[in-house]
């Protein structure tokens, strides 16, 4: 089991200011499988991302990604990873192909590799329509499938993906949802934050909910159901509540 | 080296995506010498109107405006008494000149006669040089009446018929005319302004190389605001590619905005000929290279648009106001505060060559100082970025 882990979480911290944004966070994600990490807002879930995609240093703790420490050799997981952002991360003013063949670039593509992939990852999103169109002119949705498309340019072994579909109609969220599974299929390990816990149920193998900087609960959706109730019967809306209590966040 | 190439494109095609920023780059110019052309005329020589009131109208009256406005550097402008008197007293002219009647008769009989220059205060400076100009040629005009009524006397009962005489002396008043036996040739001191433009040109060539300065700030504080800075943070580009890249697209930038001056500044203006333009040219990318040096580390360290306008605007405001971008800084504190300016040398380079006939040979600390400025600010933005980022 310990070999197929290919991200492991140890002891995660990270303060700003006096704020403990992310305190002593472990959990391991296994080769091929969507991870999901819930919480309400606030929660240090984005913070988590930070850290393990190279962009923010932990104060403490360790995280390696395919074998190699995200501090000590961050060159080599940023080869690794595709990292889709919780807000939108494109140039407006220009098109989708030009965005996703620039990022292509900064993945080590050649031309012609980057133009190939844009083309597989602009259909596999349902774009390959408006593929010359500037980004400025999309909708919310289709901007959202621009985001994730960047993401895969890089044909990552893990994909982080910070809720991918947020403020989305359902349509688009359906297509986004079954690109997942499709990206899942063949063979890519995700960390999948989101706060829609159907979403959740459906798609995640396990599940890690967090609350103030800390993780609260752990498993697998069957398994956290189980621990408040019949499985058959509670919903992880049930589980999430349970943990995380009814009182509203910021 | 390839990452760095991907971010200048990117960069450039952002830039060029932007009408309003491109207008800027290309329109502005274009007016601007425009402007310069129709105030300087390619050219910076004396040019005046001469407001003449003639109440004789007489033939050497005649003769007397004819001659003036014969003149490349006077245009005759005729105007009743009246109408000079009221633009007199409006302060719309500062000087008139009467010619008297009877002038024309007086002159024929050999009487003295006078012109009366009406001026309001002193006149002006114009007024004065165009009195200067309207007696002398009044009193040439004065002068061939009186050689024309001697030779008339001197041959009087010869036979000689008066229109042979005339038929003599015309060819000879013309000519003294076209050829002044004495003539004065302008040369002008050394260091003297010779010819504004050489001063304007260059100003407006740095002014424009500034704005780099004020687009080039904002590069990161945007791509931070889009969330690109952070994705790119997880791809394989470091932060020297990054800054090299945005470096070298702002120096493009710059020495491309240089050329749509240059060009309209050697073609319509005629300040210099090829060889000034390539060395006017190969400063101007020295001086876009400092510029976006510049621009990189404020972009490194401010966090907000306001702080990248408000830097960027106090470091060009301040270098062209102190660096002598329009004027000579002379001697004393001015000239201290521009030796902390670019413009200053950016300014003496491009005067130098253009004005005194230097070559970039001779600009070794001018020159130097621009290359410096660029690499130890693009240097120091890219380690900058590093420690903040933290990240390598
Ligand atoms: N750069 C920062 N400076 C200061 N505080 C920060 C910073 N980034 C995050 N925080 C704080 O850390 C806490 C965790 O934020 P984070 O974005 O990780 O939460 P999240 O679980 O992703 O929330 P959401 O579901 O709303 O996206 C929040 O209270 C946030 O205000
Ligand atoms: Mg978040």
């Amino acid at each position: 089991m310990a070999d197929t882990e290919f991200l492991v979480a140890h002891g995660l911290r990270k303060a700003f200011g006096p704020f403990q944004a992310v305190d002593s966070v472990s959990f391991t994600i296994s080769q091929r499988e969507i991870f999901g990490l819930l919480g309400p807002n606030g929660a240090g879930k984005t913070t988590v991302i930070r850290m393990m995609s190279t962009v923010l240093k932990p104060d403490d703790g360790h995280i390696s990604i395919g074998g190699f420490s995200v501090t000590a050799d961050s060159d080599s997981v940023r080869k690794l990873i595709g990292v889709c952002p919780q807000e939108l991360a494109l140039y407006p003013e220009l098109s989708a192909t030009d965005n996703l063949v620039f990022f292509g670039r900064m993945a080590g593509l050649n031309g012609r590799q980057a133009r190939e992939s844009a083309r597989e990852n602009l259909e596999r999103v349902g774009l390959q329509d408006r593929a010359r169109d500037r980004v400025e002119q999309f909708s919310g949705g289709m901007k959202r499938r621009v985001n994730i498309a960047i993401a895969l340019m890089s044909r990552p072994q893990l994909l982080f993906l910070d809720e991918p579909t947020v403020g989305i109609d359902p349509q688009s969220r359906n297509h986004i949802f079954e690109t997942v599974e499709n990206l899942r299929d063949e063979g890519m390990t995700v960390l999948y934050t989101t706060h829609y816990m159907e979403e959740a149920d459906r798609l995640c193998d396990r599940l890690a909910i967090m609350d103030h900087g800390s993780i609260i609960g752990l498993g697998t959706p069957r398994e956290l159901k189980s621990e408040i109730g019949n499985p058959d019967r509670v919903t992880l809306e049930d589980v999430f509540l349970e943990y995380t209590g009814r009182r509203l966040r910021d | 080296m390839a990452l760095s190439l991907h971010i200048a494109i990117l960069e450039l095609k952002r830039y060029l995506s932007n009408r309003g920023e491109l207008a800027f780059s290309v329109a502005l110019p274009i007016v601007l010498f425009g402007l310069t052309y129709a105030v300087f005329g390619g050219g910076v020589s004396f040019h005046a109107t001469a407001n003449i009131v003639d109440l004789d109208g007489g033939p050497a009256a005649r003769e007397l405006v004819r001659r003036l406005d014969a003149l490349d550097t006077i245009t005759v402008r005729e105007r009743t008494l009246e109408s000079a008197e009221s633009a007199l007293d409006r302060s719309a002219i500062l000087a008139a000149f009467v010619i008297p009647e009877g002038f024309s008769e007086a002159l024929e009989s050999g009487e003295s006669v006078s012109l009366t220059f009406k001026r309001r205060g002193n006149g002006g400076e114009e007024g004065q040089i165009v009195a200067g100009i309207v007696r002398s040629v009044a009193q040439e005009v004065g002068r061939q009446g009186r050689v024309r009524r001697l030779a008339m006397s001197a041959l009087e009962g010869s036979g000689v018929p008066p229109a042979l005489i005339d038929e003599w002396t015309a060819p000879l008043i013309a000519d003294s005319w076209d050829n002044p036996p004495v003539g004065v040739d302008v040369q002008y001191l050394e260091g003297e302004e010779s010819n504004l433009l050489y001063r304007v040109v260059p100003g407006i060539l740095v002014m424009f190389l500034m704005f780099t300065i004020t687009l080039g700030s904002q590069t990161l504080v945007e791509e931070r605001r889009l969330g690109t800075l952070e994705r790119l943070m997880t791809t394989r580009l470091t932060a020297a590619q990054l800054f090299l890249g945005k470096f070298s697209a702002h120096v493009l930038r710059g020495s491309v905005q240089s050329l749509v001056l240059l060009v309209p500044a050697f073609a319509v203006l005629r300040v210099g000929g090829l060889a000034e333009f390539v060395q006017i040219a190969l400063i101007c990318v020295l001086v876009a290279a400092s510029v976006s040096g510049l621009a990189m580390a404020i972009t490194s360290l401010v966090r907000t648009r306001d702080q990248a306008s408000w830097s960027a605007v106090f470091i060009t405001m301040f270098m062209t106001i102190f660096g002598g971008t329009f004027f000579d800084v002379g001697d004393g504190l001015l000239e201290v505060l521009s030796r902390f300016t670019l413009n200053r040398y950016a300014i003496e380079s491009m005067v130098g060559i253009l004005e005194r006939g230097q070559n970039l040979g001779d600009m070794g600390v001018e020159l130097g100082v621009q290359a410096g400025v660029g690499v130890c600010a693009v240097v120091l933005a890219a380690a900058l970025f590093r420690t903040s980022e933290g990240r390598g």
